[in-house]
């Protein structure tokens, strides 16, 4: 009898590997490294603690595009490893933590805590390059942002 | 004075219409009535002058075929008029199906021109389904925009509403 697919064991294993290492490809690392950056925005030259040291300039200046403030101060900064299934809690101060979770393909669900209560959770795609800002007002016309980007590997 | 049936009845006479018997008494009424042998004479006179002036048209051809050669031009003509129906009837067709799709693709280039923006413009809150946000705290509001053009997204949470 004729076969209808010749050295057909071969070449269904072919197909299988192909579209396996297609999906290996296409998926690629599912861990996601990422940096937070719990910042401080406001119209005064200098800090109100002067170990503070300004962010760096040309997430300064992104910043400075969308944002009313004019200068931007470094409070603490995360690096960290979020690995797909698994959220991960950073703390940035006392009162403010983060929850992030890796969905793969770059997307993910970020929880955002103050005094222990979820303030907001967001879901998104973070490509590298691209900031994920969350931010809110403070007293004497100033603001805090925690800026979360993928780290350059 | 002779009535209108008698004026017929004289000018079928002058044709040579009527049988041989209505010929025979049209022919006693104008020996015995004036006005009806006036009239015949008249009626008579007339026929002669047209007769006589009348054009005759020659024809350069038989006859036969003059006639068939008209035939065969009204066959032409409703042939050529068939086949203008048949291709108005395929145009239309086309007309038919070209029209609505034209008009469809027309509104899709004016929807995705409408929706796309303009390049370096600041786009707020993404459209896609990947950007979700929630804020469980009732005294918490947010809100949220993207710039393009800085490369972010910026979650802004209020917690001072009243």
């Amino acid at each position: 009898m004729k076969k209808i697919f010749p050295f057909g064991g071969i070449s269904l294993t072919t197909v299988v590997l192909f579209f396996a290492c297609s999906c290996l490809l296409r998926s690629g690392s599912t861990d996601l490294a990422l940096q937070a950056q719990l910042v401080w925005g406001t119209n005064n030259d200098k800090p109100d603690d002067p170990k503070l040291k300004e962010v760096d300039a040309k997430v300064t200046e992104r910043l400075r595009t969308a944002l009313k403030w004019k200068n931007y101060f470094e409070v603490n900064r995360q690096n960290f490893t979020v690995h797909a299934g698994t959220p991960k809690k950073v703390k940035m101060s006392d009162h403010c933590e983060i929850e992030v979770d890796n969905f793969g393909n770059s997307s993910i669900e970020v929880k955002l805590y103050g005094k222990g209560k979820m303030v907001v959770k967001k879901t998104q795609k973070i490509k590298p390059g691209e900031l994920l800002i969350f931010a809110g007002d403070d007293k004497n016309d100033t603001a805090w942002f925690v800026v979360l980007s993928q780290t350059e590997k | 004075m002779i009535n209108h049936e008698t004026e017929l009845k004289l000018q079928a006479y002058l044709d040579g219409e009527l049988s041989s018997g209505e010929a025979k008494a049209v022919e006693d009424l104008s020996t015995h009535d004036a006005d009806a042998r006036a009239l015949f004479e008249e009626l008579k006179l007339t026929k002669s002058v047209l007769a006589e002036n009348e054009l005759e048209v020659r024809l350069p051809e038989s006859r036969g075929f003059y006639w068939s050669k008209i035939q065969r031009q009204i066959e032409r003509e409703e042939k050529g008029r068939a086949t203008e129906q048949t291709e108005t009837a395929a145009s239309s067709w086309w007309l038919r199906f070209l029209a609505p799709a034209g008009a469809l693709a027309v509104l899709v280039v004016l929807v995705v021109v409408a929706l796309r923006a303009p390049k370096g413009a600041e786009t707020l809150v993404a459209l896609d389904g990947s950007h979700e946000i929630e804020t469980p705290l009732e005294e918490t509001s947010s809100f949220s925009f993207q710039s393009e053009a800085a490369g972010m997204t910026v979650v802004w949470v209020d917690s001072h509403r009243e």
